[in-house]
């Protein structure tokens, strides 16, 4: 199975819709980096219509210079699901800054979520464990930070690291700036969980150097009930590219098991 | 009439902290330990340094020159308005120039204000430059590098609004309101006292100074692409409807003067080369912080292998920053040609350098002010002289 590429156009900005299979429609909302493709995730594309669209300001996405804050992408992805038909609840996994995008949405626009996943989602204030200065990380550092299995880290260094690949991390990390520069946490994100109503699955690796494991603690506590947490040993902050396990966890959850 | 019959000299200070930490390949910047601080050795060098700066005002220097930096070693001058506060007590002739604060860094009204109380202090002695602030500024301020041009230009509207327009006024912007801008004391000079543009050639600032007749200073960056950013400036000035002039354009350049060649050789060299190789010092990361450069001009620098940070030698620095080391002839010569081949009156001089020791800076300010000004003042250009 691949990914069928597709253009739209949302408030006049050209982005980029990844899609692949059919069924219930399940959208991804990537984190801060775009380049890699998101080939991992099709395994949740068997029985459904899986969604991966690039954030403005991301990968083959245009910019959008009026986003600079991570509201205007929920205000942005409100719209982009009217285009896309998606007005019944749909299945939302958000990973990173796609996480806090999520979990923004699932509040401001609860009714178009039935489940929801955040995999080590950024966005909640945890002063006793802080995520890492992302910003302050040289392209060649980058991958050890991000990722702790060494069987997928050896994949990734393996290149050399072009110029063409410092400057589409240099627009993607100018992107994000736009809109976590001053701090990449939100202080009011802790009092406005409370408004998620859908089941909730918290994703995260032990060993995420980004955004460390024990801030799962603080979202499930800001959830509820509603909320459970899987975690996986030996895996860094891209959790869906480094064990099987996260995916086939999403899996069961959506699913309706435990 | 020559750019060198009114010449003006700009004694200009960086005020190191120069007890480096070392093995630091990313410099002394941003998260240089704070430790290593000592304020028994900061407030003697504080001391000098001012020293050295009001004897700038003695011997005749046209104008005593600070700066602004944050959490370096580079400089001990967080806030360039506090030494200019200091220096005009002490100085009763040269103008009081803070090229400057980061306008970003503080709130708009709040500059327009500090910098109107010291032109009124000075009794219009005031000059004012404005840069957007190193990368490295961004990461120890609470400063988004990612919209800084936006903000630096519409900061500057608020200034121009506050120092121009009798308040109080309004202001509706992107990232500034104000119900009452309405600053109290106004500059003594009017309608403001002069104000440049500090850049590091990128296109936009160049054209945005000449649009709005602001002068324009390039900051350490080759010569060549210095003389280019000037062409651009005149171009965009004329474009404009204002009359370029040789007073718009600041060069810079580290001259030191001694007894013979081999002596000023002998005692600045080393010195210089701290500067450049220890305080100058940055990371790729730290320079650039996320939107600080549009992208494509990011692009055109890694092409360039401007990142490639390699040893710098005495060499290679000397052929693409102003830097002379000789006899007052020497560095009179040399300082005539750089003014005449940037079309600029105004020179600022770095007579202070890296870890340079007191004494040798008053040497250099002193043989500058008394062998090599006159000899400046004195010269008349090629064609001046062809007249005659």
């Amino acid at each position: 199975m691949r990914f069928q590429t597709s253009d739209i156009t949302v408030d006049g900005v050209r982005v980029q819709v990844l899609e692949a299979g059919q069924g219930k429609p399940l959208v991804y909302f990537h984190g801060a980096g775009a380049s890699r493709g998101f080939d991992e995730l099709l395994p949740l594309a068997g029985k459904r219509r899986l969604i991966v669209p690039i954030h403005p300001g991301f990968g083959g996405s245009d910019d959008d210079l009026r986003i600079n804050a991570v509201l205007d992408y929920v205000v942005h992805y409100a719209t982009m699901f009217d285009q896309l038909g998606l007005h019944d609840p749909v299945d939302l996994v958000g990973h990173s800054l796609g996480g806090w995008i999520a979990s923004l949405f699932a509040i401001f626009q609860g009714h178009r979520v039935r489940r929801l996943t955040l995999a080590c989602p950024a966005g909640l204030r945890v002063p006793e464990h802080p995520g890492a200065d992302l910003f302050m990380i040289p392209p060649d550092k980058l991958p050890s930070t991000l990722v702790a299995s060494q069987v997928v880290l050896a994949k990734m260094t393996s290149g050399e690291v072009t110029v063409d690949m410092k400057v589409a991390r240099y627009r993607e990390m100018t992107s994000l700036a736009r809109v976590i520069w001053e701090r990449n946490y939100d202080p009011k994100l802790d009092r406005w969980l409370k408004r998620v109503v859908a089941p909730t699955l918290i994703l995260w690796g032990e060993q995420d150097r980004v955004l460390p494991v024990q801030q799962a603690a603080r979202w499930v506590e800001r959830l509820g009930s509603k909320a459970e947490t899987a975690t996986f040993d030996g895996v860094g902050h891209l959790v869906f590219i480094e064990t099987p396990g996260a995916i086939e966890r999403v899996e069961s959850f959506l699913n309706g098991g435990g | 009439m020559s750019v060198l019959d009114r010449l003006q000299f700009y004694l200009m200070h960086f005020m190191p902290y120069p007890d480096v930490v070392p093995g630091r390949p990313q410099g002394q910047w941003v998260d240089i330990p704070n430790a290593h601080f000592d304020p028994v050795k900061g407030h003697k060098l504080y001391k000098e340094y001012l020293d050295e700066l009001a004897l700038g005002d003695e011997l005749g220097f046209d104008a005593l020159v600070v700066n602004e930096h944050h959490s370096t070693f580079y400089s001990l001058m967080p806030s360039c308005s506090i030494v200019a506060g200091a220096l005009i007590a002490r100085t009763r002739r040269a103008k009081i120039c803070v090229f400057g604060t980061p306008i970003t860094l503080t709130y708009p009204h709040r500059l327009a204000e500090e910098y109107a109380m010291l032109d009124v202090m000075s009794g219009g002695r005031l000059e004012c430059a404005f840069p957007l602030g190193t990368g490295m500024e961004y990461w120890v301020n609470p400063l988004n590098p990612s919209n800084a041009r936006e903000r630096f230009r519409e900061s500057m509207e608020v200034l121009m609004q506050a120092w121009t327009q009798p308040g109080p006024t309004r202001f509706d912007g992107e990232f500034y309101h104000y119900k009452y801008l309405n600053p109290f004391p106004l500059p003594y000079q009017k309608p403001h006292p002069k104000i440049y543009i500090v850049g590091s050639g990128t296109e936009d600032t160049v054209q945005y100074a000449a649009e709005k007749g602001f002068g324009y200073s390039q900051v350490f960056t080759p010569v060549a692409a210095q003389l280019k950013s000037f062409e651009n400036y005149r171009n965009t000035t004329m474009k404009h409807g204002h009359t370029p002039d040789s007073e718009s354009i600041i060069i810079s350049c580290i001259p030191y003067v001694a007894e013979t060649e081999a002596k000023a050789v002998e005692e600045a060299r080393d010195h210089i080369l701290f500067y450049f190789k220890n305080l100058l010092r940055t990371s790729d990361q730290m320079n650039t912080p996320p939107g600080y450069l549009p992208v494509e001009r990011l692009r055109k620098r890694l092409e360039a292998g401007v990142f490639q940070s390699s040893e710098i030698t005495w060499e290679a620095l000397t052929s693409v920053y102003r830097t002379v080391l000789g006899t007052p002839d020497q560095v009179a010569e040399r300082i005539a040609f750089w003014c005449e081949q940037a079309q600029s009156s105004k020179i600022v001089v770095h007579l202070h350098a890296g870890d340079m020791p007191h004494w040798k800076a008053v040497k250099n300010i002193t043989l500058f002010a008394e062998e090599v000004i006159p000899r400046l003042r004195r010269k008349l250009s090629p064609a001046l002289k062809a007249a005659e």
